[in-house]
């Protein structure tokens, strides 16, 4: 008996679904990655200087302390008391002290030595020298510890 | 000799769709790419615990190279810099006389041993009430200088004084 087979045909990949979801998936990720990334308080106007350059090796610990004035839209000072801002929550130098002690408890409870975490201090250009000089000292106080500290600037343009 | 004719020719349909969707991934793809925010660069420094005596020699056994920086009580802005004790003047012309004189101590201090720089350390005592944006301006001054591009490194261990108090 005779059996007729269909003609094979070659199938045809068709990348371009392929490639929208690749992108995609690139693009959520990014996303995501910059959400980690923002620490930063736009209410704070870093001091700029033209040697200010991230770590070459990623800090294992580290946590920010945005540290700044109320501003309006515009950008003006609204109040001239510095704050410790946290998100919703702001601190002034010494009411800082009660979250200074939950970041140190939380880096003791997951095992790391408070000594090696990096207190990143994103300071106004504006502020007062001895207040960043005092929330240093805060952070060294016994029942918190922090030893090492970096401060932040923006990196001005050599052009 | 046959000579065929084109007649069996299909006609390819171009598919704009998807080639509109990879092109706008692509534009998102680089707007998230973009920075828009300046970035942003750090400078580690020290501040020791407690309130040691002005003339401590630092555990390097080196005496600290003291950059001293007084605010004008009004303004906070720089009224005058010294180092080690030589007034340098204000202005923001001062950084770039003190960056002058820290390269002539690392010069000397290469001259006289290597290590001798590692263990140098700068300390800042400025003013309660100076302009926070003037001890980076001191510390920037100190830890070096853009030459083509590159940053030559100076001091890396820079300290702050013990705090003056609030005037």
């Amino acid at each position: 008996m005779k059996i007729k087979g269909t003609p094979l045909s070659v199938p045809e990949v068709d990348m371009t679904p392929m490639i929208d979801v690749v992108f995609q998936l690139i693009a959520f990720f990014m996303v995501l990655s910059k959400f980690d990334q923002e620490k930063v308080d736009e209410r704070v106007t870093l001091p700029k200087d033209q040697l200010a350059r991230p770590p070459i090796v990623k800090r294992e610990s580290a946590f920010t302390l945005n540290f700044g004035f109320e501003r309006d839209k515009q950008g003006a000072i609204t109040d001239p008391t510095p704050y410790i801002f946290d998100g919703d929550q702001k601190f002034t130098v010494d009411t800082v002290r009660s979250r200074l002690r939950q970041e140190a408890a939380f880096y003791k409870a997951i095992g790391r030595n408070v000594e090696d975490v990096t207190v990143e201090i994103r300071a106004d250009a504006l502020v007062q020298s001895g207040l960043v000089q005092e929330l240093i000292q805060i952070c060294q106080e016994r029942d918190i510890e922090f030893q090492r500290f970096a401060l932040k600037a923006t990196q001005k343009s050599e052009f | 000799m046959k000579i065929r004719t084109g007649t069996n020719t299909t006609k390819i349909e171009m598919q704009m769709a998807p080639m509109i969707d990879v092109v706008f991934l692509l534009l998102i793809f680089f707007m998230l790419t973009l920075k828009i925010a300046e970035p942003e660069g750090d400078f580690d420094i020290n501040m020791p615990i407690g309130a040691p005596a002005q003339s401590a020699v630092t555990d390097a056994e080196l005496p600290p190279f003291k950059v001293r920086m007084e605010a004008d009580p009004d303004t906070g802005e720089l009224r005058q810099l010294s180092f080690n004790g030589i007034a340098l003047g204000s202005g923001r012309g001062v950084f770039d006389v003190l960056n002058g004189e820290i390269l002539k101590s690392v010069n000397a201090l290469q001259a006289a041993g290597p290590g001798n720089l590692d263990r140098q350390e700068v300390e800042i005592d400025p003013d309660y009430g100076l302009r926070y944006e003037n001890i980076i301006s001191a510390i920037s001054a100190c830890s070096g200088r853009m030459v083509d591009g590159r940053m030559v490194r100076y001091i890396s261990r820079i300290k702050f004084a013990p705090r003056r108090e609030k005037p």
